[in-house]
């Protein structure tokens, strides 16, 4: 279904304008401010939600204490204002007289926070779900059971709530604050993934903290990553000049003590406008088998959409499958050259032009060299042996399996995410270090053992074919700081005594 | 000596109906409080094969087990206090048995929880409507203390205006959504996954057999 025909070049600096323009926003200056609130304060302030809160500060004084004194508490938003519902939504249920929902859902934090709304429904977050569902069956259910996607899989990727015919809530369902949870109203994600209930602090949101739910474990430890790092080094030391409170958060503007992670995924800076679409600036896919550099394909319907920049970009106007199966009309295209460009304009704010450029290829460099020296080669064999039916299509029922799933998505992934973010011990010891001592010790041997006489033919071509691998052909080549020592030259005195 | 001197009409006839039907409404009072007795206990209502479903949840809730012994029958819910009036919910209560003999096969566990919703609805409205009176046989608002730190002060400063059924349903029975709230689709829904019933198979049971 993807469109592969080239388009021409004046078509593809129209998009590139247009792009530009959607990417850095239509306008400068105050778009650089976190978006406000359109609304007229008339629009809330709900009058049931003061006897919400009479008998809530008495019942959960503590939810209530977090909203009394937010800003929504100070701006005179209610609970109401947030939890009313209509009767014939499916989570609606009567409460002390009210139609509410427990749920609140992203589509109901945009009836004010539109930008945001919009911003996060086409994102990669509002994805997440829809990203590993046909992972969790092998993973959650097969290797474990089904109670691990509830308190696993989904508390990060999201649940699909489900509303029983009894009205309430499915416990395999709920509670869940994943970032792509699909929601009973059918709006993807979950706001208080990451701005905690029932405060809803932007500061909160801006720590480093708000991510390390989830981007944590061996695939993405981004928050150990960020600490390991000369920012996260800053942060910790400079955190009392990060001005997390102020309204506007713009990098060298209102603070430049320290990058956190929303400074550079999602943050101002500049020219950039903030936004809630967390993966725009991404030109790479790091958490797959091998990385691909990434199209960021902006659909007519909003949502948007990631596409290997191998293929030649998707034509405006044509059709490509959603993540989640559907149809979408192809809007804009954005290259990983685009992607990365406004990255590193938020670089820019406190790097020269030319550091930020050599770290962004020492970043690309450690990529390539996972692609082209472990994870192609390791795809190639693991796909050779299924071929040749040496491995049933079932994933995770022989050891290879593992070792292979551990070789890109845990070892991996944490090599590529450790130098996309500047941390050392990360990028090497836990990553590309374990990567290669994998790849050599156990992914290797396992799959010579099963190619068994057809090795030259399934695995020995692709390690031959990388010069990368050339240093297994000179097994006399040492090293004494492992291992051989070579013995010393005979003592030619001694030689000479014995000879007497 | 007083010599009483019955009135004319009072014949030995008149007399003896009168000692008769005294007698008689002594004993058909001593009846009814006995029957209406009778008629409150659990062994009676769940007499009904329909009626255990109702007691499966129950026979959970602290209504049924309660720490203090304390145990609340059907009848002490369900039907009013005073003779006249618990009476009158008895005499009502015969629509339901008319139900039984002649309505849809309530002892059947799908035609039964398929209605439920309906009569939990209307035992709501029963409860609403005498201002939950029954409650009140054991529990009094001013004496509430409960068990966690605010639960007197908010029976004592959030209640105006409520009565106990307003807030506390799906407390003994088995859950059924606020009638605002509820929805066909999803409950019959609900049914069939539970008895592993075609989809559509509910709201066909539900139209009856005419209709199939």
């Amino acid at each position: 279904m993807r469109a592969r025909k080239k388009i021409d070049l004046n078509t593809r600096t129209g998009i590139n304008c247009l792009l530009m323009m959607l990417l850095l926003g239509a306008f400068v200056g105050p778009q650089a401010l976190a978006d406000k609130v359109a609304l007229d304060a008339d629009d809330w302030g709900h009058p049931g939600g003061e006897d919400c809160a009479s008998c809530h500060e008495k019942a959960s004084p503590g939810l209530a204490a977090e909203w009394r004194s937010s800003a929504h508490g100070v701006a005179g938003v209610n609970c109401m204002d947030c939890h009313q519902a209509t009767a014939d939504e499916a989570d609606a249920m009567e409460h002390e007289g009210q139609i509410i929902a427990t749920i609140v859902s992203p589509k109901d934090c945009g009836r004010c926070h539109a930008t945001e709304y919009q911003q996060q429904a086409g994102s990669v977050h509002a994805e997440a779900y829809a990203l590993i569902a046909d992972r969790v069956p092998a993973l959650a259910h097969n290797l474990t059971g089904a109670a691990m996607q509830a308190a696993g899989c989904d508390q990060c990727h999201g649940s699909q709530v489900s509303v029983r015919g009894d009205g309430t809530l499915d416990p395999a369902t709920w509670p869940n604050s994943g970032i792509g949870r699909i929601n009973p109203d059918g709006s993807r994600g979950s706001c208080s993934s990451c701005h905690g209930r029932h405060a809803f602090s932007k500061a909160q949101a801006r720590e480093p903290e708000a991510c390390v739910r989830c981007h944590s474990g061996p695939d993405s430890p981004d928050k150990e990553i960020f600490e390991a790092s000369k920012h996260g080094m800053l942060y910790k030391a400079r955190h009392a000049g990060m001005n997390l409170d102020s309204d506007s958060w713009v990098a060298g503007v209102n603070y430049t003590a320290a990058p956190t992670c929303v400074t550079c995924h999602m943050g101002a800076a500049g020219k950039i406008p903030a936004t809630h679409d967390v993966g725009m600036r991404n030109a790479w896919s790091l958490n797959s088998p091998v990385s691909q550099r990434q199209y960021l394909i902006v659909l007519e319907d909003g949502s948007k959409l990631e596409l290997p920049a191998a293929d030649a970009p998707p034509r405006r106007g044509s059709e490509v499958v959603k993540a989640d199966g559907s149809i979408g009309k192809v809007k804009v295209v954005a290259t990983p050259e685009r992607r990365r460009q406004i990255m590193s304009l938020v670089c820019l704010e406190c790097h020269s032009k030319t550091f930020t450029e050599g770290f962004m290829s020492q970043f690309d460099a450690v990529v390539e060299l996972f692609n082209a020296k472990f994870g192609e080669p390791a795809q190639a064999i693991m796909q050779g042996l299924y071929d040749a039916e040496l491995l049933t299509p079932l994933p995770f029922d022989e050891p290879i399996e593992f070792t292979y799933w551990e070789l890109w998505h845990d070892e991996g992934a944490r090599a590529r995410h450790g130098a996309s973010m500047a941390s050392p011990n990360h990028a090497w010891w836990e990553g590309m270090y374990l990567v290669g001592r994998n790849f050599y010790s156990r992914f290797l041997p396992q799959a010579r053992a099963l190619a068994g006489e057809r090795t030259g033919e399934l695995v020995e071509p692709w390690i031959r074919q990388s010069e990368q691998h050339a240093w297994l052909g000179q097994p006399q080549q040492a090293n004494p700081i492992l291992g051989h020592v070579p013995a010393p030259d005979p003592d030619p005195a001694a030689a000479t005594t014995e000879a007497e | 000596m007083i010599k009483l001197r019955a009135p004319l009409f009072i014949t030995r006839h008149v007399l003896f109906a009168l000692i008769a039907g005294s007698l008689g409404g002594v004993a058909f009072v001593f009846f009814l409080l006995e029957f209406d007795h009778f008629t409150n206990t659990n062994a009676f209502c769940t007499s009904c094969h329909s009626m255990t479903y109702a007691e499966v949840a129950y026979q959970q809730s602290p209504h049924y087990n309660s720490p203090s012994g304390v145990r609340a029958s059907c009848g002490d819910c369900h039907v009013s206090e005073g003779l006249i009036a618990a009476t009158y919910d008895h005499a009502v209560g015969i629509g339901d048995l008319f139900k039984q003999l002649f309505g849809a096969d309530y002892d059947d566990p799908v035609i039964n929880l398929l209605h439920l919703p309906e009569s939990a609805f209307t035992a709501r409205a029963w409860f609403r409507d005498r201002d939950s009176a029954t409650c009140n046989r054991c529990h009094v608002v001013d004496a509430i203390q409960g068990t966690r730190a605010n639960t007197a002060a908010i029976h004592r400063e959030e209640t105006e205006g409520k009565t106990c059924i307003d807030c506390h349903y799906n407390l003994v029975h088995r859950k059924v959504p606020d009638q605002r709230t509820f929805k066909r689709e999803a409950w019959n829904a609900m049914v069939e996954q539970e008895f592993g019933l075609a989809p559509g198979a509910a709201a066909d049971l539900l139209a009856g057999p005419e209709a199939r």
